[in-house]
């Protein structure tokens, strides 16, 4: 049973041209306008209970995916089919009035996702009680914070009880316990059977939340699979990109650059797991004879956070380069850090002068190994002693 | 569970909601009772206002609540509250009785000027006020259209339901006024709400063409002030319709604001029953306009996120 269904979906947008409409009105009879396309034969189905991620760079029509499926807007050719309640968590609290008070404003809130006045007075207490803003209900928004109005729209909106649900990074909103809560009514939902569909640049998230990922690239739709090789192909494609660019901006004089890096176990055909050994390959291209030579490879958690580092300069390893390409290899004996996707920097230096620093070019994915609680796992030795009495 | 060849069925008769099923209020649906809505390209049809009306009925909870708070925010941080619904039409009503009582004289056959000037007033002021503050009120939360999805109609008609309370707080007045010069009213004086049901949904029909219209050009607010004062004293509000020369009266009747008008103020003030003829051709017009304004803007409604 698929609750969502997008049949040969396009979406035509319309392009102003530049000047404001008494230009274009006898621009008009000369020009036509300028027309983009936003979704271009999108097909796909989104099944009972799943969870579909989609993933794309800016502009590759995410956000028009969204607002088709919350009925915003209309295909221009096509046709959407969706079973059930819908609940899109995209900019929650935008429908709310500065001059009316919270409390006015979760009945407004409410009724324009489709609740019954009867059903909003009901969860009126658990919806004031999970925003957390009780003390200010009866004040106008106006005078909330911009955490206490999201609190407020995201509150409402997970009362609805939705069938499905769009997420659009609104788990990013809030604090920390904020966050968690909206966290645990996902899972909720999820157990529930509800159906989710989740946009995001983070492809941590999509890697943890979802069963099913679609990547899309200038309105079409380029890959539909598991998230481990929707995200692989996604990064394949950025990080294509940045070793041409890598490449040309060598070309403007720099002296040395990472161009790649790669992490696998000691069999590269195999994937990287906690509590195994680990190798990271590091490609690179010298311009010039470096000497002492210092390579970082940085690890960062999903939240942002510096998590781990590798690195030659504390491990004592000598490097120097000569001009042209080559590989730096890192050999770690048992990985402690814990399954998920993490993003990786790449740097080099030598005595003290940075010839080249990327961010967030790379990604790390770590599959479940000798796994613990915890941020790390520990390697130890376990023996058992009896006394005797 | 439904059957796969339902939403075929319905394939291009939809532009936005389809509701075939009602949702169950309370928690999750079963699979049988959910609600499926098919989208398609925008149209203009009559399927497409059938559609819209369902999705309308089923938000009407909505309806009622912004107008509500709409009338409550209208007169939020204002000192003299409510009492703004009645000040404007009385401070005309004072302006136009100076001038077409004491300047020149309009015929009235007898009746005070300021109650006749009052009584064409205030439908007058509800029908003009209701369509100058719908078609704004479109484009006044542009977040609204762009972020959230609800019938979108119910914005310009909240704005119509405050124009009734509004025109219910100046009826007070009106009735007062009738008792202080001691005009007795008739049991002809309950005509009044046919008549006003027709004028509303004129305006209703009026607001809408306008306010999808105003999405995309801003030219139409921009026009609306001035159409609406033609619009005025081309209608008998300061001026009784028995005064306008019989060559120009026919005209009137094509009017459905001028006959509404007029004979709202013959069953109030004078006590008249309604011309039916002229009644029943008002009330045509209404239902043609509103129903291709509707479907107007349902086929435009679809595409107004794009660009408001």
């Amino acid at each position: 049973m698929n609750d969502l269904t997008l049949d040969r979906v396009y979406k035509k947008y319309k392009l102003r041209p530049k000047g404001n409409l008494q230009k274009r009105w006898y621009k008009a009879f000369a020009t036509r306008p300028t027309e983009m396309w936003a979704l271009q034969d999108v097909s796909f189905e989104v099944k009972r209970g799943e969870a579909l991620g989609i993933v794309g760079h800016n502009g590759a029509g995410k956000t028009t995916i969204l607002k088709l499926l919350s009925t915003i807007t209309a295909p221009s050719r096509g046709q959407i089919t969706i079973r059930g309640r819908l609940a899109a968590l995209i900019e929650v609290g935008s429908g709310f009035h500065p001059e009316l008070t919270g409390r006015e404003n979760v009945y407004l809130h409410g009724a324009m996702l489709g609740m019954r006045r009867s059903e909003i007075a009901r969860k009126m207490d658990s919806i004031i009680d999970f925003s957390g803003v009780e003390k200010y209900i009866d004040q106008p928004v106006k005078r909330y914070s911009s955490g206490m109005y999201v609190r407020l729209g995201f509150s409402v909106a997970a009362h609805l009880e939705p069938d499905i649900v769009l997420l659009d990074e609104v788990l990013a909103v809030g604090d920390v316990a904020f966050q968690a809560k909206c966290v645990d009514r996902i899972a909720a939902l999820r157990k529930d059977g509800g159906t989710i569909v989740f946009v995001s640049h983070d492809l941590a998230s999509i890697y943890r939340l979802c069963d099913r990922a679609i990547l899309l690239d200038r309105g079409r739709v380029l890959m539909d699979g598991a998230p481990r090789a929707v995200v692989d192909m996604y990064q394949n494609m950025t990080f294509g990109d940045q070793e041409t660019t890598a490449e040309s901006q060598l070309d403007c004089g720099k002296i040395a650059a990472c161009l790649s890096v790669v992490f696998s176990a000691p069999d590269p055909s195999e994937a990287v797991r906690t509590g195994y050994p680990m190798v990271a390959r590091l490609r690179y291209r010298a311009a010039a004879t470096i000497p002492n030579a210092i390579f970082r490879i940085s690890v960062y958690w999903p939240s942002g956070y510096l998590c781990a580092q590798l690195t030659n300069e504390s491990s004592g390893c000598n490097l120097t380069l000569e001009a042209g390409r080559g590989e730096v290899t890192f050999e770690c004996p048992v990985l402690p850090i814990q399954p998920g996707l993490y993003r990786v920097d790449l740097a080099v230096e030598s005595e003290g002068k940075e010839f080249d620093s990327r961010q967030r070019c790379a990604t790390l994915c770590v599959e479940a190994g000798k796994s613990a609680m915890g941020d790390f796992y520990i390697e130890n030795m376990c023996r058992l002693r009896t006394y005797s009495s | 569970m439904r059957s796969e060849d339902a939403p075929i069925a319905m394939r291009g008769v939809a532009p936005q909601a389809a509701d075939l099923l009602s949702n169950d209020p309370g928690g999750r649906s079963e699979s049988s009772s959910r609600r499926i809505r098919i989208i398609g390209p925008p149209a203009f049809s009559a399927g497409a206002v059938f559609s819209g009306l369902r999705a309308l009925i089923q938000y009407s909870d909505l309806l009622y609540v912004l107008s509500l708070f709409r009338l409550n925010i209208r007169y939020k941080q204002s000192i003299l509250g409510w009492a703004w619904a009645a000040l404007q039409p009385l401070a005309l009503m004072a302006i136009y009785t100076f001038v077409f009582a004491h300047v020149t004289k309009v015929n009235t056959d007898g009746t005070p000027y300021s109650v006749f000037v009052f009584a064409g007033l205030l439908p007058w002021i509800f029908f003009s006020s209701s369509i100058t503050n719908a078609v704004h009120g479109m484009v006044a939360y542009p977040s609204l259209l762009t972020k959230m999805y609800f019938p979108r109609e119910i914005i310009p008609l909240s704005y119509l339901a405050a124009g009734v309370a509004d025109f219910l707080i100046s009826s007070v007045i009106l009735a007062g006024m009738l008792a202080y010069y001691r005009i007795a009213p008739t049991w002809n004086l309950f005509y009044g709400i046919p008549i006003l049901v027709i004028l509303g949904a004129f305006a209703a029909a009026i607001a809408l063409f306008f306010a999808a219209v105003h999405v995309r050009f801003r030219d139409v607010g921009l026009a609306l002030p001035f159409v609406l004062q033609v619009w005025m004293f081309a209608t008998p509000v300061v001026y009784s319709l028995q005064a306008v020369p019989a060559r120009f009266r026919r005209l009137y009747l094509f009017d459905p604001v001028a006959v509404a008008i007029d004979s709202f103020r013959g069953a109030v003030l004078y006590g008249r029953a309604p011309d039916a003829r002229m009644l029943a051709v008002a009330a045509g017009e209404m239902i043609v306009g509103l129903t291709l304004a509707y479907a107007y803007f349902k086929s435009s409604e679809a595409t107004m996120a794009d660009v408001i």
